[in-house]
C-alpha cells in the first residue's frame, strides 16, 4: 500500500513538472500537425515549384533544370490562355453572386422566424456534401436528354414548342453550349461556397451589438441606411475574410469542372487546376502541368495578403 | 420639451411580468429618475417610451399624442444607452450626424452646423475627426449626448449613462449633466439603479419594484416618506431599520438611531437598548451592527454616526440609542404600506 502511495506521489510529481511546462506541452501538441501540414502540403508544394522549372516527364525521371521554358511553353498554348481566363472570370463573376446572395441570405437567417433552425440546416447541406457527389448531382439535374429542368421548362410550356420564351428544342443542352455549360459551372461554384459565406457573413451579423442597431433606430434609421451604414461596415472585415476563402476554394477547385464538362466543350470550360491535371497526369507533362498549378500562386498569395491586410485595416472594436 | 402620459402600461415575457400596469406622468421640462433595483422593469419601461419594445399593453403618448404604435424613428425621442452605443466605424463628427442624415433634407452646411452647436454645447469640438475607440469614457459620453441633441428632440432617455464612468468621474459628470439638462430644459428620464444618482439628480424620482411603481416622488418625500418598506429598505445606504413589533413594523433610519446623549433634542425621544455585535469604521463615518433589546422577534438593527461622535462605542456592550419620534415610521405588516400618524389608532 505504501509502495504504491509513494510510486504514484513520484509519477504525479513528475507528471505534474512537464504539463506545466507550457514550451514543452505546445511543441508537442503541435508536433502532429506541423508533420502533417509539411508532408501532404510542404514537401508537394516545393517539389511542383521544383518540377515547374525543369524538363521532367511522367515517362522520364531525368531532372534538367530549364529556367522558365515551362512557363514559356504554356503561355503559347491556347488551352491554357483560356483555362486562366475561365478560372479568373468564374471566380469573379461566382464571388460577386457569392457575396450578394450570402449578405440577403445572412440577414434573412439572423431574422428571428419559425423553422429558422430547419432553414440553416438546410442551407448549409451543400457544405456537407462532397463536392464530387454534389457535382454528379447536378450532372443528372443538367443532362443533355433527362434534365429535370427541362422538363419543368417544357411543362410550363417555356421549351420545345414552337415560339416558346426558351427555344423549341426539346432541350437546353446546358453543357454542351458554351455559354451554358459556363453558366452551369458558375452556379455549381456559387452553390457550393455559399453556405460558408452565409454562415460566416451571419456570425458577423450576430456580433454586432443590439445596442448599435437600437440606437441607429432611435436616430431615425431606416432599414436600408441601417443596412448600408451599420452593418454592412461593420461586418466588411468578416466579409473579407469569407471573400478569401471562398477565392481560394474556387480557384483551386478541380472536381466541379473534372465531373461536369471534363473541360468541354473542346477545351473551352478548361480550368487551371484541370488543365494542369489534364497535362501533368493524364498526358505525362509533368514539368508543364506544375508550371500551370502554379501560376496562379503568386497572384493568390498577393489577394491573401491584401485582404488579410484589409480587414485588419477595417476591424474597428 | 413635452408632457410623457404614460397608461397602465404592461411587458409581459412570457410569464415573466417585467412591466406591469405602470402609470406615469412627466410634466414639461422635468428630469425624471427612474430609480430600481436590476431586473425591475426600468429599462424596459425606458424602452417602451423610446419604442424599441412594444407594449403588451397600455398607452404612450407626448404632447398628447398616442405614440404607443409608432416606430422608434418617427417619435419625438433621443435616447443614450449605457454603453454609448457609438458606431465604432465612424468618426464622431459622423456620429452626431447621423441622426440628422437619417431624418433627411439637411443640407450639408445645415448639417454642420447643428453639429458644431452640439460638439460646442459640450464641448467635443476638438474631438470631431476622432473615431470613438480614440476617446475616453468620459468623452465617449459626450459624443453620445451630443448625437442624442442634435436632432433637438423633445424627449431625451437616459439608460445609465454614468454606470461606465469611473467614481470621480461619475460626480463630475452628474453635476454637468444636471446643469446641461437644465439649461435646456428638456424633459428627461433617466434610468438608474445608483441611489446617489437618483436622489442627486432628480426634480422627483420613480421608485420600481418587479414591474411596478412603488412610489412616485421628490428625492425628500422618498427618502423621508417612503411609501412602502420596499421604498424605505431600497434607498439610504443602508436602508430603513425595521422591527416587527405587535401590529405594525416600526422603521427608522440608521442615521437617526443614535446613542441617547448624542440626540439633537432631548424630548420626544423613543428610547431603545441596544447590544453593539460589530463596529465598522468607514472614513467620515462607522456603522454600528447589533441588536435591539426586548423585542418580539431577532432582529439586526444598524446605527451610522459620525467617526467624530465623542462617545465611545464597543462590541459586546449594551447602550441607549434613541429616534425622535417624529422620525419614526409604521409600516402596515401585511402591505408593507406606510401607515399615518392619524390612522394609527386602527392598528393599535
Amino acid at each position: 500500500m505504501e509502495n504504491h502511495a509513494t510510486q504514484n506521489r513520484k509519477w504525479s510529481g513528475r507528471f505534474r513538472y512537464w504539463t506545466d511546462r507550457e514550451d514543452i506541452l505546445s511543441s508537442l501538441f503541435l508536433f502532429p500537425a506541423v508533420i502533417y501540414i509539411v508532408a501532404l502540403v510542404g514537401v508537394p508544394f516545393l517539389i511542383a515549384v521544383a518540377f515547374s522549372f525543369t524538363d521532367v516527364t511522367a515517362g522520364n525521371t531525368s531532372l534538367n533544370f530549364t529556367g522558365l521554358d515551362n512557363f514559356r511553353a504554356i503561355l503559347k498554348t491556347p488551352q491554357f490562355s483560356q483555362s486562366l481566363k475561365n478560372t479568373i472570370s468564374f471566380t469573379i463573376i461566382s464571388q460577386i453572386i457569392i457575396i450578394i446572395l450570402a449578405n440577403i441570405l445572412a440577414l434573412v437567417l439572423s431574422m428571428d422566424f419559425k423553422g429558422k433552425w430547419f432553414a440553416r440546416f438546410l442551407i448549409m447541406l451543400p457544405w456537407a456534401t462532397p463536392i464530387a457527389l454534389g457535382t454528379i448531382g447536378w450532372l443528372w439535374l443538367l443532362d443533355s436528354k433527362f434534365s429535370p429542368i427541362d422538363w419543368t421548362f417544357r411543362y410550363l410550356h417555356l421549351l420545345g414548342e414552337p415560339d416558346a420564351l426558351l427555344g423549341d428544342t426539346k432541350n437546353l443542352f446546358y453543357l454542351g453550349r458554351l455559354e451554358l455549360a459556363k453558366a452551369s459551372i458558375i452556379l455549381i461554384y456559387v452553390w457550393r461556397m455559399l453556405p460558408l459565406s452565409a454562415v460566416i457573413l451571419m456570425a458577423g451579423l450576430t456580433s454586432i451589438p443590439q445596442d448599435l442597431l437600437d440606437q441607429a433606430d432611435v436616430d431615425g434609421a431606416g432599414f436600408w441606411r441601417i443596412l448600408f451604414q451599420i452593418k454592412l461596415p461593420l461586418i466588411l472585415p468578416i466579409m473579407s475574410i469569407a471573400v478569401l476563402f471562398s477565392i481560394i476554394f474556387t480557384v483551386g477547385d478541380m472536381a466541379v469542372v473534372y465531373v461536369l464538362t471534363r473541360g468541354g466543350p473542346v477545351y473551352y470550360t478548361q480550368v487551371l487546376p484541370t488543365w494542369a491535371y489534364y497535362k501533368g497526369i493524364e498526358s505525362g507533362a509533368l514539368a508543364e502541368g506544375a508550371a500551370t498549378a502554379l501560376f496562379l500562386f503568386p497572384v493568390l498569395l498577393a489577394v491573401a495578403i491584401f485582404v488579410l491586410r484589409f480587414s485588419r485595416r477595417t476591424e474597428v472594436t | 420639451m413635452a408632457v410623457i402620459e404614460i397608461r397602465n402600461l404592461s411587458k409581459h415575457f412570457d410569464r415573466v411580468h417585467a412591466v406591469d400596469g405602470v402609470d406615469l406622468a412627466i410634466p414639461d421640462g422635468e428630469l425624471a429618475v427612474i430609480l430600481g433595483p436590476s431586473g425591475c422593469g426600468k429599462t424596459t419601461l425606458m424602452r417602451m417610451i423610446a419604442g424599441l419594445e412594444k407594449p403588451t399593453s397600455g398607452t404612450i403618448s407626448i404632447d398628447g399624442v398616442d405614440v404607443t404604435e409608432l416606430p422608434p424613428r418617427v417619435r419625438p425621442i433621443a435616447m443614450v444607452f449605457q454603453s454609448y452605443a457609438l458606431y465604432p466605424h465612424m468618426t464622431v463628427f459622423n456620429n452626431i450626424a447621423f441622426p440628422l442624415k437619417a431624418h433627411g433634407n439637411l443640407s450639408k452646411a445645415v448639417i454642420k452646423e447643428k453639429v458644431e452647436w452640439a460638439a460646442s454645447i459640450l464641448g467635443i469640438e476638438k474631438l470631431l475627426e476622432r473615431k470613438p475607440r480614440q476617446l475616453s469614457g468620459g468623452e465617449r459620453q459626450r459624443v453620445a449626448l451630443g448625437r442624442a441633441l442634435v436632432k433637438e428632440p423633445k424627449i431625451l432617455l437616459l439608460d445609465e449613462p454614468l454606470s461606465n464612468l469611473d467614481a470621480k468621474l461619475r460626480a463630475s459628470a452628474r453635476d454637468e449633466l444636471q446643469r446641461f439638462q437644465r439649461r435646456l430644459g428638456i424633459t428627461t428620464i433617466f434610468v438608474t439603479h445608483d441611489q446617489i444618482e437618483a436622489l442627486g439628480m432628480g426634480d422627483r424620482i420613480i421608485v420600481m419594484s418587479q414591474g411596478k411603481v412603488m412610489q412616485i416622488g421628490t428625492p425628500q418625500e422618498v427618502y423621508h416618506k417612503s411609501a412602502n418598506t420596499f421604498v424605505a429598505t431600497f434607498l439610504g445606504s443602508p436602508g430603513m431599520n425595521l422591527i416587527k413589533q405587535e401590529k405594525y413594523l416600526l422603521g427608522f433610519r440608521p442615521e437617526q438611531f443614535v446613542p441617547q446623549e448624542t440626540a439633537e433634542r432631548k424630548d420626544d425621544l423613543q428610547l431603545f437598548p441596544f447590544t453593539v455585535k460589530r463596529v465598522e469604521y468607514l472614513g467620515a463615518e462607522q456603522q454600528v451592527y447589533g441588536t435591539v433589546n426586548g423585542m418580539n422577534e431577532e432582529n439586526r438593527i444598524i446605527s451610522s454616526l459620525s467617526s467624530e461622535t465623542n462617545v465611545k462605542i464597543e462590541p459586546g456592550q449594551t447602550y441607549t440609542f434613541a429616534v425622535h419620534k417624529d422620525q419614526l415610521r409604521y409600516f402596515d405588516p401585511d402591505s408593507g404600506l406606510l401607515v399615518e400618524p392619524g390612522q394609527m389608532g386602527d392598528l393599535k
